[in-house]
Order: C-alpha cells, then structure tokens, then sequence
C-alpha cells in the first residue's frame, strides 16, 4: 500500500480576531484597549487520502474547508497539529513541495490580467522548471481538454467568468501537480460550464493519477466525482466515508414519490407524508420497509397510480442532517 | 533563475506597455519636487551674491537634476503594492509558487525605471540647459557612481519589502509608509544639501538609511564627493543593505506564520 498524499493529524487552526462593539464610543474605546477574540477554525481534525483518490471535503459556510486547504497548501501556519502533503510538511513550503501541488480557488485569479494567458504560461513554465516536452505534452492536453485554443491569446481582462476559471485551471496543472486542492471550482459558473469543469477534473484525476482534495457547495460536483466524503462543521470532522453510506446512515429512510390518477388522497397510513401537491405525494418510510411499503401501496392503490418511485433522498437533504447534527457520525442516533 | 527572470520581463514588458501614458505621468510626478526645491534654492543663490554654503546657483541645479536621476533609480513602491495584494488576496497565489514573491516586484521595479529612463533624461536635459548647468565630475565620480546607485537602488528597494511586511501585523500600513515618506524627505537631501544642515541633522542624516537611497549618490554623481568619502558611503550602503536584508528575512519568516490569507 502506497504511503497516503494527505496525512493529517489532530490539526488546528484558532485565528485571533478584534472585536468591538458599533458606536463611536466603543470606537475610541477599541483605541485604548484593544479586545481580542479567538475564533476556532478547525478544531483537531484527522484524516488521510491515498494516492489517486478524490474526496468530497464538504460542510457549511464558516465550518473551516478553506482554512484547512490553506494550511494543507502551505499558506497557512496551524495552531496546533501535524501535516504531511507528498511527504512534507505543507507550511515550511520546500520547493519541492510547492512544485508537487497545486491549490485553485474559484473566486482568485493567479494570472497576470493585462496579459493573454499563453504568456502567463510560459512565466508559470519556468517558474515551475517543467522541461519543454513535458510542458508541451500538458499544455497541448490542457487545452484539449479545456477547450482553450481560442482563448489563449486574448488578455485575461478581457475573458469571461467561466473562460477565465478554465484558463485558470490550465494555469494550476500546468506543472503536472500530483495533489490538487480545489476550492469552489464551480462557484458562480452556469450549468453548462459546471458541468464542463467537473468532467474535465474527472479525466485529470483518470489521466494523471492526481489526488484531488475539493470543496463545492454545488453537490452535483461532489456526486459526479467523489465517491468519498470528509464533512465537516463549526472546525469537527463529523464524517470521513463513502458518499453512499452516508445517505444510509444519515437518513434512515426512503422517499416514495406516487402520482395518482383522478382525486387526491389520504396516504398517511403508508408513511409519513412530506409534501403533497394536487395528485402528487412524496412519502417518507423507513428504509426497511421501503420494498414492503411500496408493494402495499401497489397493491392497495392498484391502477389509481399513474407514476411511482423509489428513492435515497437528495444529498444536499443527507449532507444537511449531517449539519444538523453538528456531532461525529459514530455519535449520532438515527 | 535566468531563465524565469527572462520569461518575467518579457510578460512584464507586455503588462507595462498598456500602461505607457499612465508609466510617463507618474515619472513626471516624481520630478516635480526637485525641480521646485532646484529653482528655489538657485533663486536664494542668486539672491545672496551667487552662493549659498558654498553651493553656487549650478551647483544646486546639479545637485538637484543628480537628485531627480537617483530618485527615479532607487524609487520603489512595493510596500504600497504589497498590502494592497494582501487586501485583494493576491499574495495567496504568489505564495504558492515555488518563487518568493519578491522576484515579482524586482522585474515590476526594474521595467518601470527602464521604460521611462529615456524620457526622464529628456526631461533632465532640458531642466540642465535652462539652468546652465556645469558639472565638476571626475572619472572617478562616475565609477563610484555605478555601485553607489545599486546599492541605493537595493536599500530602497529592501526598506520598502522590510515595511511591506509590517503588513501581517497591522493590517493597514499607510501611515507607516508616510511616515518614512516624511523622514526621507527630511533627512534624504531632498530639501536641501545635508551638507547645509545643521550640524545635528547631518549626524541624524548620515545615520539613518534614507541619505545613501538618495543624497549620497546624488552627490557623488554631481561629483560633489573627494574619493575617500564616496568610499566611506559606499561601506555606509552596504552595511544598511546587509541591514535590511536580515531584517528583511526574519520579518518574512515571522510574517508567513501570521498571514491569514484573508480574501484568499
């Protein structure tokens, strides 16, 4: 078993932040006595990921996904905790280090905007040392991949959002990282263009062999390319698994969702019922009895059903229990 | 290192040259006040009898268009430039290139003062003939001139990355900046020739970094040095580099562990 890319342990993040109270009083107050506050960012988190892998790294506004990226990327000192990406330790920010990873963060730019990408290519070329025919070979792979020969000599100023996050993309792997940190990757894309960059992170990761860390809050993303999950809130690792245990053992029951042909009516008896919408109803039964609950429905209900089917509940409804819970997964009684 | 240096200037020189009305205004700006400080001190010269200190009217013009050369050679903005990337979290990606984000604003430096260095000295020819200038250099002058204004261009430059870092402790470092603005213009041989000071401010002066950045190669370029004191400044400018080199480094490394890569 190859030695894990991403070995994390116990780590920790507090940042001290000011704080004050509004007014101008409590401004002239802040003036003389300064208050501080630490805020916990990431409280003892520990996980691994092997070599090729691509984990979901998921959790709400403010639960502490960036900052761990940041630290994991070496721009960010920890509080406490220990760290090893590609064998070395992300924040003392060895060369060879930096030239083995790479971090892309959706909202942040890392190209020079008054210059056409091709040009920032070749500074990122020689900055990252990548031989010639190995720049070559990515470079022609990206832009087919990406779909980029036609934005490659206008100035990045002048791309738009989604262009310019392909451009960027470009940028990050140019040098071949072996582990990729992506943060938001997606954010404010269309649908289209999401769909696009998952695709294209998928056939990275099957080309390369990259290990590939990332946040989305789009969980479409995270379905489409993460067949592992790390959740975590408020800076507590709450589950580190399978994408598809998590909807067993976070919720603990199926929706039937049944069409009925004529008047609505009454489906109380076969489960709790969710919503209910003219004809149609989605029903919520435990996850045992779904076969049996559904053939009784059939059964009973015979042809005034028009439509009927079977299944998990969405992930943003699962990832949100988990939220809810706020506990590690072990803990939480369903 | 050659090769990226290369690859830096090409992309800078592409970068700057959309900027070329902006590039040449700012250059003009910085040569307004030592064109004011030159015509009035040749006004007072002229007022009492021809000189002043010892400085006649050319020589004030000399000292003066030597002030503007150095002063466009050793000027550096990076610490403005530095908290204005952290705020915008533009450091984040520099920082995350094996490349210390230094080499950035080397190449920005040196592309600014090449590009506009020809209409600079247009500009100094033209003040130079208005005010009959003569200028007493010896060969001397000008090879002690060449490592006196890398060296000054250096120390600007490191006392400008030295304040830069401030900027992971305070956030904001405006006031700094104008501070030392304010010392510079004071104790840098920008209001008059430090040798016309007070005895006080002189010592202060010869103590402080700011005159090697400015008044010592001006003085040495307008050859208003003897040899042995140009050698004594050159050691003064190396031992304030060598200074604000270590400092430098140790304000760096204990910065990074402070960075919060806000906006990041």
């Amino acid at each position: 078993m190859d030695a894990p890319v991403v070995d994390v342990r116990a780590l920790r993040k507090v940042y001290r932040v000011t704080e004050r109270e509004t007014g101008l009083a409590a401004t002239f107050r802040s003036l003389v006595r300064r208050r501080y506050r630490d805020v916990l960012a990431v409280d003892g988190i520990t996980f691994k990921i092997d070599p090729g892998e691509v984990v979901g790294f998921l959790g709400p506004n403010g639960a502490g996904k960036t900052t761990t990226l940041k630290m994991l990327s070496g721009l960010l000192y920890p509080t406490g905790g220990e760290a090893t990406v590609l064998g070395h330790v992300p924040w003392r920010r060895d060369g060879s280090f930096l030239r083995g990873m790479t971090l892309l963060m959706g909202n942040r730019s890392q190209l020079v905007w008054d210059i056409p990408a091709a040009d920032s290519f070749l500074v990122l070329k020689e900055i990252y040392a990548v031989p010639e025919s190995q720049y070559r070979r990515t470079h022609d792979e990206l832009v087919e991949l990406l779909e980029l020969q036609p934005l490659l000599h206008k100035p990045v100023r002048g791309l738009s959002l989604g262009e310019r996050m392909k451009v960027e993309f470009a940028a990050g792997l140019l040098h071949s990282p072996r582990v990729a940190f992506l943060d938001e990757p997606t954010l404010g894309l269309d649908v289209s263009m999401q769909g696009r960059i998952r695709r294209f992170v998928g056939d990275y990761n099957r080309r390369s062999g990259a290990t590939i860390l990332l946040t989305s809050h789009y969980m479409d993303d995270v379905v489409a390319l993460c067949r592992r999950v790390i959740v975590i809130h408020h800076g507590v690792l709450l589950y580190d698994g399978a994408l598809a245990d998590l909807a067993e053992r976070m919720a603990p029951y199926k929706r039937i969702g049944v069409t009925l042909r004529g008047a609505p009516r009454d489906l109380s008896a076969f489960g709790e019922v969710v919503s209910s919408d003219e004809n149609r109803a989605t029903i919520h039964v435990p996850r045992a009895q779904a076969a049996e609950r559904t053939a009784r429905l059939v059964r009973e209900l015979g042809d005034q059903i028009a439509d009927i089917s079977v299944e998990d509940p969405p992930i943003e409804e699962v990832i949100d229990r988990v939220f809810a819970s706020e506990r590690p997964l072990a803990e939480v009684t369903v | 290192m050659i090769r990226i240096y290369r690859q830096l200037l090409v992309a800078q020189v592409q970068a700057a040259a959309q900027y070329r009305i902006q590039a040449v205004l700012w250059m003009l700006f910085s040569i307004i006040r030592p064109v004011i400080f030159l015509a009035a001190w040749t006004a007072v010269a002229t007022a009492q009898g021809g000189s002043v200190g010892g400085y006649s009217a050319s020589d004030f013009a000399a000292y003066y268009i030597a002030l503007t050369i150095v002063g466009h050679l050793t000027t550096a903005w990076n610490s403005f430039e530095f908290e204005f990337e952290i705020r915008q979290g533009r450091l984040s990606p520099k920082l995350l290139r094996p490349l210390h984000p230094l080499h950035y604003s080397v190449v920005e430096n040196l592309v600014w003062k090449v590009t506009t260095f020809l209409p600079l000295m247009l500009v100094c020819f033209v003040i130079a003939l208005t005010f009959q200038v003569t200028w007493n250099v010896e060969w001397w002058h000008l090879a002690l001139f060449v490592p006196s204004i890398i060296l000054a261009a250096a120390l600007s430059f490191m006392i400008g990355w030295v304040v830069a870092t401030a900027t992971f402790w305070l956030q904001r470092i405006n006031t700094v900046n104008t501070l030392l603005q304010r010392t510079s213009f004071i104790f840098a041989g920008q209001i008059a020739p430090i040798s016309l000071m007070p005895t006080a401010l002189q010592v202060i002066s010869y103590s402080l970094p700011f005159a090697y950045i400015l008044a010592v190669p001006a003085e040495i370029l307008r050859g208003g040095v003897t040899l042995e004191r140009g050698l004594l400044y050159l050691v003064g400018q190396a031992v304030w580099l060598g200074l604000s080199l270590i400092t430098f480094r140790l304000a760096w490394r204990a910065g990074l562990r402070e960075f919060s890569a806000v906006g990041a």
